[in-house]
């Protein structure tokens, strides 16, 4: 069966494109849950997990998952931005435009201002809306929920996805066009998830977030019967001034040999910064504080001023600088 | 007359090479400091030729009659010098939109170090000259835009800038991180200016600019009051958000336009096809809603439904009133 699609749009030298989207469970109800991925078309690990995510509901809502259950109607956009998966392109590829920009958009816009009203016009009737980002090309970010300026309610169904991490952080001025933002406006909850890099598609983080979905799915009562596994239990929530952003003050060649999700002590070797040219090492770099490393960069040419890491901290530091930093990767 | 050439901001790249933030500096005497900014994207280049044609205006002043400059003129012609050595618009390997990152950060990231260099640099400033020149897609008639917040102050310095239209808008909160916003809410007056199109150069625009330019630096007392200058030429049209009609393409394709820019349009009237390279026949005609000027003309065939051909600002005539 053809899938249904949010938006169709003649293309000036191919055949029409459409957004495909997956609609699974009773169609009577109003959506129980929305979940988007692939509004950056180079973050591949949340495409992957939606799609893989929305084979295992079709199979439980045909009965092939003995003992599951589906119970409510669950919304999949595993790419927004299809041209851009296609072609390898963070943006719409045509124009440039950053389609988490667009939002709410405007149907008789400009073309991503209209695929924006789409995707926010099928979405937000859902009482739980996710975002799937995973960082950019050159940063790798631990699997967490992000909420931003949430409410109560946010931030206790945040746990139930059992991911590591919970990271409040907070609002700037360019988050108000991305649609997570637009998502506020009405009723129900929405959350934004960050797993792993851009441009590749990362095993282990796929299957943590694949886990992650079928948790949230399960303890919400959309599908029944599923057996979770206890070793995602232990889940860390940090409020607003409990991330440090470790920004480099030094250009050259970064390397690192750490796995983010780690935890680190004040004086840990985080990586060694190297002159390009000359091959001596620079400086070394080391946590300035305690803390879970949640995301590293993994790009190893480096500016000065440019992050190195994110590390989430027990203790309240200053979220000055961070606040500027998360329109980056988003 | 003093000419200096320095650095706001020296950042270590990568491999072996520096980015530095450069401006020149003309100082006269006591009087007002003004700026213009231009190069915030890497492929607006109508406010680089402005800067040089100030430039050479400035140095030609300072060889004959270095007392006229009264107060100092900074000009900072690419605030995105990698974007504009590398041909892309945002700023190279951040992917991001410079103009999205004022008021910026003395510690943060390279584009939020630049911004806040900026800031700094033009503290104090009794008015700068954002100059954009559109994008690659769309040409536009030299026009200031002005956020409705800041009109009363902006509005009456936009009417002597020998411009063709003054674009007032709402205020957008994304756009509080524009240089335009952060400036004028810390009280330094700032024109943004757009005209043109994006790669490329239109000199006729840059004549007409530069005789608004140095009449509002007379007035601001920058230059000398007795200096004679040439007279406006160009009386701008007020445009808001009640007059402005976009006219977004119905279809993909290839535009093909059949007026000219900037001028006036009837309602109903033909302003071009969109065609099929495949086929003969015409998939769309875009016809004007309304009486009025074409302000904006795209200037890029190819489209994407949704993409903006052209903006019409609506002029309501008695008669069509009536």
């Amino acid at each position: 069966m053809k899938p249904p699609a949010l938006l169709r749009m003649t293309a000036p030298l191919r055949e029409d494109f459409e957004i495909a989207y997956h609609d699974i469970g009773s169609a009577a109800a109003a959506p129980s849950l929305a979940l988007v991925a692939g509004i950056h078309g180079d973050e591949l690990n949340g495409v992957f997990v939606l799609s893989r995510l929305a084979h295992f509901l079709r199979g439980v809502a045909a009965g092939q998952q003995p003992g599951h259950q589906l119970c409510a109607r669950v919304i999949i956009v595993p790419a927004v931005n299809i041209l851009g998966v296609n072609t390898r392109s963070r943006r719409w590829p045509f124009d440039s435009t950053d389609i988490n920009r667009m939002f709410p958009g405007y149907n008789a816009g400009e073309t991503t201002q209209r695929i924006a009203h789409a995707v926010l016009e099928l979405t937000r009737p859902a009482h739980y809306r996710v975002d799937i980002h995973s960082s950019n090309l050159d940063f790798e970010e631990m699997p967490q929920v992000r909420l931003y300026e949430p409410n109560d309610g946010e931030r206790s169904t945040a746990r139930l996805f059992g991911l590591p991490a919970v990271i409040e952080r907070r609002m700037n001025a360019i988050f108000t066009s991305t649609i997570g933002h637009a998502w506020r406006a009405g009723d129900g909850q929405s959350f934004v998830i960050q797993a792993g890099q851009a441009g590749i598609v990362q095993p282990a983080h796929c299957d943590r977030l694949f886990r992650a979905l079928v948790a949230f799915l399960s303890r919400t009562g959309v599908v029944t019967g599923v057996a979770l596994s206890d070793e995602d239990e232990e889940g860390h929530y940090f409020g607003l001034q409990h991330t440090f952003p470790l920004i480099s003050e030094h250009a050259g060649l970064f390397v690192s040999r750490l796995d983010v999700g780690r935890w680190l002590q004040a004086g840990d070797v985080i990586g060694q910064v190297y002159d390009g040219f000359e091959g001596e090492l620079r400086h070394e770099v080391k946590a300035p504080i305690a803390g879970l490393l949640s995301g590293i960069r993994r790009q190893p040419l480096l500016f000065e001023g440019d992050l190195i890491a994110r590390i989430q901290t027990r203790q309240a530091v200053s979220d000055d600088i961070d606040t500027h930093l998360h329109s980056q990767g988003q | 007359m003093q000419i200096d050439h320095d650095s706001i901001l020296t950042l270590e790249l990568p491999y072996r090479e520096q980015l530095q933030l450069h401006r020149t500096v003309f100082h006269g005497g006591d009087g007002p400091k003004v700026a213009v900014v231009a190069g915030i994207h890497g492929d607006e280049l109508e406010g680089l030729y402005v800067c040089h044609r100030l430039a050479a205006w400035l140095e030609e002043l300072g060889r004959t009659r270095p007392h006229i400059l009264r107060g100092r003129v900074e000009l900072y012609p690419a605030l995105n010098p990698l974007g504009i050595d590398t041909l892309q618009r945002f700023v190279p390997v951040f992917d991001t939109d410079l103009n999205r990152n004022f008021p910026g950060h003395r510690e943060g990231l390279l584009p939020q170090r630049i911004t806040e260099a900026v800031m700094r640099a033009l503290a104090g400033a009794a008015l700068v000259l954002d100059i954009h020149a559109s994008n690659v897609f769309l040409r536009e008639i030299p026009q200031v835009r002005i956020n409705q917040a800041s009109a009363a102050t902006l509005v009456p310095l936009a009417r002597q800038m020998n411009i063709d239209v003054i674009w007032l808008h709402g205020a957008l909160t994304v756009l509080e991180a524009t240089i335009a916003h952060s400036l004028n809410s810390r009280g330094v007056p700032c024109l943004v200016v757009e005209m043109g199109v994006g790669m490329r150069i239109t000199p006729a625009f840059t004549d007409q600019l530069m005789t608004g330019i140095l009449r509002v630096w007379r007035a601001l007392g920058v230059l000398a009051p007795d200096l004679a200058l040439d007279e406006l030429t160009h009386e701008p049209l007020l445009a808001d958000d009640n007059n402005v009609h976009y006219l977004n393409a119905e279809t993909s394709g290839l535009f093909i336009p059949e007026v000219e820019h900037w001028t006036s349009v009837h309602r109903g009237q033909r302003l071009g096809r969109i065609v099929s390279p495949h086929e003969g026949s015409v998939q769309s005609e875009v016809r004007s809603p309304v009486d009025g000027v074409l302000f904006t003309l795209r200037e890029y065939p190819v489209v994407y439904e949704g993409s903006l051909m052209a903006r019409i600002m609506e002029v309501r005539t008695e008669e069509s009133v009536q």
